[in-house]
């Protein structure tokens, strides 16, 4: 009986002390559901006003011409239709496009990953003379614009005639210091020790970064394989430049094109901008993971 | 024969010196511990041994070949890191498999001998497991098996247990210690603990700045200390050091500071005769050789009594840590644990001088200068 009116006691204290804390947290909880709530609005808002261009151009992509001037304009069409990509496809080298641009940016990818995870590694652990002042002018050529060096560099890839021409579409874009840079962080959050027991394990250089570097780094290959391949794919300026042929057109080039000197067929360009998306957006989904990690690498390494 | 050879070596980053002219020879079948403080360049000595770091002066030796130029791999040592080094992609077997993989090895051999590599480090039930799944003993286990499939003729370890607690610590160092009676293998061990090197060396090297300051057995090193330097690491808690000057008194010889007067046993009287000694010396009285004495009934050899004043009482459960002063001077006594003494006490220090060292003004020990 003792032992009851202790226990009854003892959960009757329990039930009390439950009771003013959940009075004491109640106000708490209601601030940080106020808080969650307008975050997500703002959220909401602005991922609508991201995502209406991209919803818009789909929608247009589905109308017919005629439709395209109905007013108040029609957010989502009355009769979608898929003729719009059928004429793209039917009336333009659209996949001849797509494999130009396909060959660019994986080409690019491949190599960039390569070289600058190459480059990275000699930058971040290995010791030779004048090391910081090479890094520093590979830092240097990021403050250099684009534009300043495109007239210079057409000349060149000109005079090795390669104009027109996959390698002067791939070869340009390599020289991307970006990807050193991203390369020589990661890797540089490494043990020094790692690489110095693969040393005594018999590992030459080259097999230090092939056999424990690589695969250490596999999340940064891949953030900026993704990067790479988002940058070469929606790339405009250079290969509008450097191909005069519509055979040698990337999708970006391409799509431009669809514009003629004195009309504008929306319905086409829409269905031409939303194919030239879909593989990207494919790209996302897929490696989104390690895209994410990547953009917030620099934030949280230690 | 894995003799290990150390010619003059140094080691300079620019200006600044990380080793200087570092003579010493590690004898076949040896376990070599070498002995200092962060920053006195024992790693860098190590790390120059298995060839990751330059010889900027001098001659390293393995097995009688010089080794300055040759490649880590091929220098036939194997290495033990501080943080393990372990590759995080790979199992623990592929992890000790890895130097045979490296090294040509056929691949039935390579099975047979990391099977028998974990074997012998109870690794078993972890082969297929990655080292982000092990406790930092396990990875410890593994790092050594990666070393030990190797059958290397040195064995290079920096600090190996620092990263463990210090109950795996002690059963690691066991277990160590019982590897190397079985394999024999010449081994140069770095570590800043003196436990771990005096029980574990066959001899230590104590270094400072760079400079070896001693080589000998761990007992004959923290018996004979060179200098105070040596004598101050050496030892926990540490030797009592005290400066002050000699003083003649007829026959006797006094050693004397503002704190204490204390009349020299006829062993240090020689030393400090045949020294000449001239100026300040330190006088060092190890824990150990210092009994708390409350009811003046303590009487030890050759002893000198002084009174003091219990400042600190450390028990650590073995032993307890007296701290007194007498005037501005601190001693540390080691007593028993249940002696019953409480600060502000007034106690008798009773000072054992059988063992005491005495050290010219150069901080050298008298008895290894004469």
């Amino acid at each position: 009986m003792a032992i009851e009116t202790e226990f009854n006691e003892l959960v009757g204290e329990q039930t009390a002390t439950r009771a003013a804390r959940q009075a004491v947290a109640r106000p708490m909880l209601r601030a940080s559901s106020i808080y969650l709530l307008v975050t997500y609005a703002v959220l909401v808002v602005a991922g609508f006003v991201a995502m209406v261009p991209f919803l818009y151009v789909i929608s247009t992509s589905l109308k017919e011409t005629i439709a395209l001037f109905h007013y108040p304009p029609e957010w989502i069409p009355h009769e979608p239709t898929l003729v719009n990509y059928k004429d793209l496809i039917r009336e333009h080298p659209w996949l001849r496009w797509t494999l130009n641009s396909f060959i660019v940016a994986a080409s690019v990818t491949v190599i960039k990953v390569v070289i600058d995870s190459m480059a990275g590694y000699a930058f971040a652990k290995m010791r030779f003379p004048g090391k910081d002042a090479l890094f520093l002018l590979v830092l240097l050529t990021l403050m250099v614009p684009f534009a300043a060096t495109l007239l210079p560099l057409y000349i060149i890839v000109r005079e090795l005639h390669l104009t027109n021409n996959y390698l002067g579409l791939i070869l340009p874009p390599l020289a991307s210091p970006i990807g050193i840079f991203m390369m020589r962080s990661f890797i540089e959050s490494l043990p020094n020790d790692l690489e110095n027991a693969a040393r005594l394990d018999g590992c030459s250089e080259l097999q230090v970064y092939r056999r424990v570097i690589l695969p250490l780094i596999r999340p940064g290959l891949v953030v900026l394989g993704v990067f790479t391949f988002m940058n070469q794919w929606t790339s405009y300026l250079w290969p509008l430049v450097i191909g005069t042929k519509a055979e040698m057109f990337t999708l970006t080039v391409g799509v431009q094109s669809l514009r003629s000197l004195f009309t504008v067929n929306w319905g086409i360009l829409s269905a031409g901008a939303v194919m030239s998306m879909l593989p990207l957006v494919i790209v996302f989904i897929f490696l989104q993971r390690y895209f994410i990690a990547g953009s917030i690498a620099g934030a949280l390494k230690e | 024969m894995a003799r290990v050879e150390f010619v003059d070596v140094s080691k300079r980053y620019g200006e600044a010196g990380a080793v200087n002219g570092a003579s010493l020879t590690v004898e076949d079948h040896e376990f070599l511990v070498l002995l200092g403080p962060s920053g006195c360049g024992k790693s860098t000595l190590l790390k120059m041994v298995a060839g990751l770091e330059d010889v900027t002066e001098g001659e390293i030796y393995i097995e009688d070949r010089l080794v300055n130029y040759v490649r880590p791999a091929e220098r036939n040592v194997a290495m033990v890191f501080q943080n393990y080094a372990l590759y995080p992609h790979m199992t623990v077997y592929d992890n000790i498999a890895f130097p045979l993989k490296m090294t040509g090895v056929p691949k039935q051999q390579i099975r047979e001998r990391t099977l028998r590599a974990a074997g012998a480090l109870g690794l078993e039930p972890f082969l297929e497991r990655r080292p982000e799944h092990l406790s930092g003993g396990q990875r410890q286990r593994v790092a050594l098996g990666r070393a030990i499939v190797r059958e290397p003729a040195v064995f290079l370890m920096d600090e190996p247990l620092s990263n463990l607690d210090a109950q795996l610590r002690v059963q690691t160092r066991e277990e160590l210690l019982k590897l190397h009676a079985r394999l024999q293998t010449t081994t140069i061990y770095v570590t800043h603990d003196q436990i771990e090197a005096m029980t574990m060396g066959h001899r230590i090297v104590v270094m400072r700045s760079g400079v070896i300051q001693q080589v000998g057995k761990p007992q004959d090193v923290y018996d004979n200390p060179v200098n105070t330097f040596v004598a101050a690491f050496l030892g926990s808690p540490r030797i009592n050091l005290h400066t002050g000057r000699l003083r003649a008194e007829g026959d006797a010889l006094l050693f004397a500071n503002e704190d204490v007067t204390i009349p020299l046993p006829d062993r240090l009287v020689r030393q400090a005769r045949a020294a000449v000694v001239d100026g300040e010396t330190a006088l060092g009285v190890r824990p150990e050789d210092i009994a708390v004495d409350l009811n003046g009934r303590v009487s030890v050899g050759e002893s000198v009594r002084l009174s003091a004043t219990v400042a600190l009482v450390e028990p650590v459960g073995s032993d307890l840590y007296v701290n007194a002063t007498t005037g501005g001077a601190t001693w540390m006594a080691r007593t028993d644990p249940r002696l019953p003494v409480i600060p502000g006490q007034q106690v008798g220090l009773v000072l054992n001088l059988a063992n005491a060292k005495l050290f010219g003004a150069d901080g050298r020990n008298l008895a290894v200068a004469s």
